[in-house]
């Protein structure tokens, strides 16, 4: 077991020789998960792109945590000499969500970082272009985030197509068939 | 020899030839789409059972739940199957995930164009039926959105159990309760299986807000006896649960156990508008669930209530026959208790033909509910059973419950495989006796709930399937042993259940010190005078009644187990609530 995960092991002990701060796990042959902190993202990341060879940045991916009221961003990470892929997790304070941009290191995170920035805004620092993505005037709350209300937000935008109008209330129909009424006690003085 | 090769490639193209080409063919041929692609939806209709979770869940407000012609409502069937608009749907597929049934699929179809913009709402499974051969999106397996496991109920361990008559269910504590009533989808099927059809989704609901009072009041709002349902209903609901068709049902009773067991004093927390007293008057002979249910809500409505009940304390079968291992008395006494402050009056020890007059009843009030339940066993029929312990269940549970002391000494054995069966046969268990059941057909044709044949069986309770009772053989006047052949199932010639048929010369005797039986009751109405009798109907040992529980006397109404077939409390407590607006219908509106 222990020979099969060499590879991994010895970059967990060299990112941890390097970053003190860095929490390295492996998930499996192939797979590493670092949870880092945002401060020095680009240091980190440059570290593991010229030290350890994970040359391709595969993706950038945004997690809401309003439960933590912090956002999470993975960056997913790849080394075509180990067939290594590496994922490290920042976390960032929801309310003032902002971290640097990764575009020096790597021209195409542009895109990702656009998208991350109008689907959850999270500010990236230092980046060259940060125009509207994919949504037209969007004024609303950013709509990846969990608070955002999708069936509010639809009522009010879309119109109610024609023929719609026989639709029934399960609850209600169950009712009326036994001739039965529920109560409501939602809005009585306790 | 070098220009050879320059000839020879243009022939190396040739090699594609075999291949299938990746370009747009004509005529046009449409390619596989991806695994699990997500298009048009797909309903079975059979399967759906109306219960609106896709609708509940669409982020769109794409999913209507519609009437059908054909699809009709019933028991566990809203009757409503879902609509889609698919100008408004993404294809998210979370209407798929959560499918309760795993009815609803997504196909792998998805071209349309129309200027039309009604032909964009689609009813799949009806207008569709074709697309079943393309279903391609279907509920996951590994990772589903339903919870389908149950939050466990403590019990007492088997062994420990018949050491005492103390409770074997120990209830939900609060955070099991939150997250068992979390599970529910708040669809409402259960109501339709529900005799007294409650509120269940709304208590459900209110229990998984953490709004525990809110869920007694709802549950009040059409049962009084709540906390004897929570503990020993038959629980129709469950069966038709729409989480139990692919997973384990919401654990709907003992919920309502949980709301009802947080507090103490229900008075405090519903605060009851009692109307002004309406100067009518109602007798009710026999306190059990359906005279306790219709008491308490006459009562509510400002009518002058008096129950009758012979036995020394209210409750009927739920107090003399359900044991206290299931039922406790305290938890019996806080529901009278309660319905005694909302002014119903209650008369123990006094049974009518006897004690009072029915005439006298029936003159002093305006009218009159008759809820006896079934107390008078059926006889086994058998040589020797008129012997020295030879005893019926129902009497023997009685004796029990009122706190006699019985002496089943060493060896019982119990006859039949009903819930009085089961009850009689871990009663026996628990005053130190070794049991055995006889029943004449299989363990699973018998009548009594899985799980209280499960806790006969833990308790070590002995069953015999298949074996008739053939003789009680005494000595010195009191029963020795009994004689039961073994019985084959036969199909029934009639086309109902297999009947069980002796085989000759099969047979076995069992040393015994108690027989008991345990075959049916069924209802006493020697208290009526005669007149009363014949000009009531009563058809198979049953009031007939109509849709208020009116009788075919006017002034008198009927409920429970000398009414209804289904004959469980909850039954009984519907008939009484129904019977409350025949009775107030009958006195107040002409």
């Amino acid at each position: 077991m222990s020979d099969t995960l060499q590879k991994e092991e010895q970059i967990k002990a060299s990112i941890n020789a390097a970053f003190r701060s860095a929490k390295v796990s492996i998930q499996r042959k192939g797979r590493i998960i670092v949870e880092f902190r945002g401060g020095i993202l680009p240091a980190f990341a440059s570290y593991l792109k010229e030290y350890l060879n994970f040359k391709h940045l595969s993706m950038i991916s945004g997690v809401d945590w309003p439960e933590d009221n912090q956002f999470e961003l993975v960056y997913h990470l790849w080394s075509y000499e180990q067939s290594i892929h590496v994922m490290v997790k920042v976390r960032l304070d929801r309310e003032a969500a902002k971290t640097k941009t990764l575009t020096p290191l790597w021209e195409h995170a542009e895109t990702y970082e656009r998208e991350i920035h109008e689907m959850l805004g999270v500010e990236f620092e230092g980046h060259p272009n940060m125009r509207d993505f994919i949504l037209e005037d969007w004024d609303d709350l950013p709509p990846m985030r969990r608070d955002f209300m999708t069936r509010e937000y639809v009522d009010e935008v879309y119109e109610w197509r024609k023929g719609r109008e026989d639709a029934q209330d399960v609850r209600q129909t169950i009712a009326e068939q036994y001739n039965t009424e529920v109560p409501n006690f939602n809005n009585e003085d306790k | 020899m070098k220009n050879i090769k320059g000839a020879l490639v243009p022939f190396s193209a040739l090699k594609y030839l075999g291949k299938k080409p990746h370009t747009v063919r004509y005529p046009f041929e449409k390619k596989k789409t991806a695994e699990r692609y997500r298009g048009f939806h797909f309903n079975e209709i059979e399967v759906c059972i109306g219960c609106g979770t896709c609708s509940t869940i669409c982020q769109n407000e794409a999913i209507d739940m519609i009437k059908i012609e054909g699809v009709e409502p019933g028991r566990g069937d809203s009757g409503l199957r879902p609509r889609i608009d698919n100008g408004r749907c993404c294809w998210c597929g979370l209407c798929v995930d959560m499918c309760p049934t795993g009815s609803l699929s997504l196909t792998d179809q998805y071209l349309h164009t129309s200027p039309d913009p009604d032909s964009y709402l689609l009813i799949p499974g009806v207008d569709n039926p074709e697309m079943k051969e393309n279903i391609s999106f279907t509920k996951s397996d590994t990772e589903p959105l339903l919870q389908f496991d149950r939050v466990p109920m403590r019990e007492l361990d088997g062994a420990e159990r018949v050491k005492s008559f103390a409770e074997v269910v120990l209830g939900y504590m609060q955070e099991e309760a939150r997250a068992e009533a979390t599970r529910c989808v708040d669809c409402g099927l259960c109501v339709t299986a529900c005799p007294d059809h409650m509120h269940i989704p709304e208590y459900i609901g209110a229990i998984a807000e953490a709004d525990d009072a809110k869920a007694l009041k709802y549950i009040y709002d059409n049962n009084p006896l709540p906390e004897m349902c929570g503990k020993v209903c038959t629980r129709q609901c469950e069966t038709v649960c729409a989480i139990g068709h692919l997973g384990e049902p919401i654990a709907i009773r003992w919920l309502k156990r949980y709301a009802t067991e947080q507090f103490p004093d229900p008075a405090a927390i519903l605060n009851p508008k009692i109307a002004e007293p309406n100067g009518k008057k109602v007798g009710i002979v026999g306190g059990g669930p359906a005279g306790l249910s219709a008491g308490y809500y006459l009562a509510l409505r400002g009518f002058d209530v008096n129950i009758y009940e012979a036995l020394p304390r209210m409750g009927g079968m739920t107090f003399a026959g359900i044991p206290k291992y299931r039922f406790p008395l305290d938890s019996l006494d806080k529901q009278i208790d309660y319905m005694k402050k909302v002014g119903v009056k209650m008369h123990n020890n006094v049974r009518v033909g006897k004690d009072i007059t029915f005439d006298k009843i029936r003159n002093d009030n305006d009218a009159v509910f008759i809820g006896i339940g079934f107390h008078v066993p059926y006889t086994l029929g058998l040589t020797g059973e008129d012997l020295e312990n030879s005893i019926q269940a129902i009497d023997f549970l009685r004796r029990v419950n009122i706190g006699e002391t019985v002496d089943v000494g060493k060896k019982v054995v119990v006859i039949g495989g009903g819930n009085v069966a089961i009850d009689a046969a871990r009663v026996s268990r628990r005053l130190g006796a070794e049991v055995t059941i006889l029943y004449r057909r299989r363990v699973e044709d018998m009548p009594a709930d899985w799980e209280e044949i499960e806790g006969a069986e833990d308790e070590g309770v002995h069953i015999v399937p298949q074996g008739i009772p053939l003789e009680i053989i005494g000595e010195n006047g009191k029963v020795k042993s009994i004689k039961y052949g073994m019985a084959e199932m036969v199909p029934d010639d009639k086309g109902g259940r297999p009947r069980p048929k002796l085989i000759e010369g099969d047979e076995h005797i069992l040393e015994v010190d108690t027989v008991i039986g345990a075959i049916g009751q069924e209802a006493d109405y020697s208290f009526l005078p005669k007149e009363i009798m014949d000009e009531l109907k009563i058809e198979r040992g049953r009031v007939v009644v109509n849709e208020l529980k009116q009788t075919s006397i006017p002034d008198i109404f009927a409920g429970g187990d000398n009414v209804n077939r289904t004959m469980d409390a909850i039954s009984a407590i519907a008939d009484g609530v129904r019977a409350v607006e025949g009775i107030s219908h009958y006195l107040l509106d002409e």
